[in-house]
């Protein structure tokens, strides 16, 4: 008669393996928690390394950008028709007279290229009358002063009263902040 | 060691907790010896009970020796709280041996009684569960149904002999000496020491033995006759040596039965044995030696013969069964070979213990077959116990490694401040190129200028007169970037050696040529005609100037427009596709 048979096979071979089982299944689960935990911290930490890299490489073009976005910026924010108008005054005064002359400066609503953008914008028109590579030469100054200026008309023609002279007509957007 | 209960009363845990108990506080798991028979021991104690002697033999079985065993009074073996000195002593002699087990072997020659089996057993297929009856249910086999069962033990006798009465017989011995083998078997339990008992009937022994001291040659029947201190026991075999009845005669007190004579002649008569050899054989120090001599006299026309053993040296020639029982099966080699006599030797007949360790004791302690379970199943806990530690090492190695990773201190926090950094950037430089795309060199005054220029070179033989530029926007809502177009009106006067220049400019590589060429000195890349997201159209009219006036060219003067034979209107439209680099974003800068 086998009185112990089963109770040794119950606590001398069943519960000890389970028991092994249930620490080897506990291992593994923790193991594959920290894997999954770790590969979660992993991937953010690539995310942060190329994240801290592309920061990096933003920032040098930034601040490479900044001194000439600030400039900008303070450009803009300048009022379009008086800068204008001070501007073209700052040149004339070092170009011949009889070679250049300002003959009407109108402000305008905006439009032109400034209809295609929501940035604010505003027009402005000025005549002038001169020579032609006196006015080129303005016309360069003024624009090389105020890159937002982007012409919209000009016009060019013969002045009736001076033929050595050329009537303009230009038209300027300008794109303001 | 704690008092152990039976299994049965225990539940399953506590069934564990007791067999953990054996296995751990004793030799069972280690020492087969536990599990074996007294006479497989290497190292026997044989004790010899005649009646008026007790004498005690040590053998060890490996060297085939005997000696004298330690003094056992009668006293003793019939008292079991006197047994200490006697149990001591062959504890301590069977250690000093080097042997780890010993097998107490208790002849029992002062009574041999026999019983009837029911006549309905009389079947030679039974025999075996006959054997076994007569053991755990003797009254169920037995034909005196007054006999106590707790009071003698049965073992069956069979009868190989063809026209045999009855099958069997069974032979009962009393049991008194079970408190002996009880006092030893508590004595081996506390000092952890393997003693194993068995009691034998020294009468059943020598009949075994008797094959080994008959010559043979004799074709006759024979009767054995033992003759112990306090009975007879005969065994008559018939021309076969085929064992066919046993008898036992009690001497009351006599040196001989008192009918000793007309019961072998009465037994003879009805077993029909004529004038059968009669060997006598003396099993004691003491026995009538005239049996003999008056046995030739009344059975004058039977060969009568006293039959000597030979017997190893330390056991005395009146006391062979210690050293008939001790004869391995395997190397019995009788003078007389019988079925009879195999039997008893290859079955066992002739050696059952009579007094074994009762059931409910016996079943106290695990089987052999459980002790190795349980002895497996604990080198399998190393096992398991090693794989779980092997488990948790490699996940304390697999987290050490881990964890010793930056990357698993790396603070989630950082992250956010690198992509808040990445978006701060980002803002700034989207602000960046946003002005820098509104500001770029898309349409200005200087470089049309430039254009108009370079296109009408000096002394061409063209004269201008109106000039006209435009630039638009294209109509297209919902989109990020918005191409737009330029448009330039030229008209003016042309003489006769300036139509093939306008007639090449109006071709589509000639006012390409014309727009890389101003690109080139202005620097303007609004002027470059190449790329796909450009297009560049250019159409020239020219007609006869109605107001021209041939005369000289030398006398014509420049700006006179009758010397120009020809008028030319020029028209050049310059379109760029929202996908150009210079195409307007539509969105409003942060």
């Amino acid at each position: 008669m086998f009185h112990y048979r089963q109770s040794i096979a119950i606590f001398a071979i069943v519960v000890p393996a389970i028991v092994t089982a249930a620490v080897i299944g506990a291992g593994i689960s923790i193991k594959s928690k920290m894997s999954t935990s770790f590969e979660t911290k992993l991937a953010s930490y690539k995310e942060y390394e190329t994240g801290r890299l592309s920061a990096l490489e933003l920032e040098t073009q930034v601040n490479k950008q900044r001194p000439l976005l600030e400039q900008w910026e303070a450009m803009l924010k300048q009022e379009t028709a008086s800068t204008v108008t001070s501007n073209l005054r700052q040149i004339t005064e070092h170009l011949p007279p009889k070679e250049i002359q300002q003959t009407a400066f109108e402000p305008l609503e905006k439009g032109g290229f400034g209809s295609a953008s929501a940035q604010k914008s505003s027009q402005i028109r000025i005549a002038l009358r001169g020579t032609f590579r006196t006015m080129q030469r303005a016309f360069h100054e003024l624009e090389t002063r105020m890159p937002q200026l982007q012409l919209q008309d000009l016009k060019i023609d013969t002045a009736a009263s001076q033929a050595s002279l050329l009537n303009f007509q230009v038209t300027y957007t300008a794109w303001e902040k | 060691m704690a008092t152990l209960s039976h299994p049965a009363s225990l539940n399953p845990l506590k069934q564990f907790a007791q067999a953990h108990n054996v296995l751990r506080r004793t030799s069972r798991a280690s020492n087969p010896a536990w599990y074996q028979e007294a006479n497989e021991l290497a190292f026997q104690v044989h004790i010899r009970v005649d009646g008026p002697q007790i004498v005690t033999f040590y053998f060890d079985q490996k060297k085939n020796l005997w000696s004298t065993g330690p003094t056992l009074t009668e006293e003793t073996l019939n008292d079991p709280s006197k047994i200490a000195p006697f149990a001591n002593e062959v504890l301590r002699y069977s250690r000093s041996q080097g042997a780890t087990a010993l097998g107490v072997i208790l002849h029992i020659a002062d009574e041999f009684a026999i019983a009837e089996l029911k006549p309905e057993f009389d079947n030679p297929a039974a025999l075996n569960d006959l054997r076994e009856k007569a053991t755990l249910d003797p009254t169920s086999i037995l034909e005196d149904s007054s006999v106590q069962a707790d009071q003698s033990a049965w073992r069956v006798l069979p009868y190989p002999a063809a026209g045999s009465a009855s099958i069997a017989t069974t032979i009962a011995l009393s049991r008194h000496y079970a408190p002996f083998f009880e006092a030893l078997r508590l004595l081996a339990e506390q000092a952890n020491y393997p003693i194993i008992t068995s009691a034998l009937s020294a009468p059943l022994v020598a009949i075994m033995g008797v094959s080994h001291a008959i010559a043979p040659g004799s074709a006759k029947p024979f009767v054995a006759i033992l003759q112990y201190p306090w009975l007879t026991a005969l065994a008559f075999f018939n021309e076969h040596s085929d064992l066919k009845l046993v008898r036992t005669l009690q001497h009351r007190g006599l040196r001989r039965p008192t009918n000793f004579r007309n019961a072998l002649a009465t037994t003879n008569a009805s077993l029909e044995f004529v004038d059968p050899d009669l060997f006598l054989i003396p099993l004691g120090s003491n026995v009538d030696s005239a049996l003999d001599a008056d046995l030739r006299v009344t059975f004058a026309n039977s060969r009568v013969e006293v039959l000597q053993f030979a017997l190893p040296d330390g056991v005395p020639a009146w006391c062979p069964e210690p050293a008939i029982a001790a004869i391995p099966a395997a190397t019995d080699v009788p003078h007389i070979s019988s079925h009879t006599f195999s039997t008893l030797r290859e079955e066992q007949w002739a050696t059952q213990n009579f007094l074994p360790t009762p059931r409910e004791i016996e079943e106290i302690y695990p089987t052999r077959a459980e002790m190795k379970l349980f002895r497996y199943a604990r080198l399998s806990w190393v096992a398991m116990a090693a794989c779980a530690l092997l488990s948790l090492c490699y996940v304390a190695y697999s987290a050490f490694r881990l964890v010793s990773r930056p990357e698993w201190s790396f603070d989630t926090s950082a992250a956010n401040a690198a992509k808040g950094r990445i978006t701060k950037f980002g803002q700034e430089k989207v602000k960046a190129n946003s002005w820098s795309n509104l500001l770029e060199d898309r349409s200005k005054a200087w470089a049309s200028m430039e254009a108009l220029a370079i296109m009408f070179p000096k002394d061409g033989g063209m004269l201008v007169k109106t000039y006209s530029h435009s630039a638009k926007p294209e109509n297209a809502s919902g989109k990020s970037t918005l191409g737009f177009s330029k448009e330039w009106k030229i008209s003016g006067l042309a003489r006769d050696e300036s139509l093939d220049y306008l007639n090449q400019l109006n071709t589509r590589e000639g006012i390409a040529a014309h727009f890389s060429e101003v690109a080139r000195i202005t620097g303007n890349s609004a002027y470059n005609p190449s790329g796909t997201t450009r297009n560049l159209v250019i159409n020239v009219r020219t007609q006869e100037n109605t107001g021209y006036k041939p005369a000289p060219i030398e006398e014509g003067h420049m700006l006179d427009d009758t010397t120009y034979p020809f008028t030319f209107d020029l028209t050049i439209t310059q379109r760029f596709e929202g996908t150009d680099p210079l195409a307007i974003n539509s969105a409003k800068i942060p």
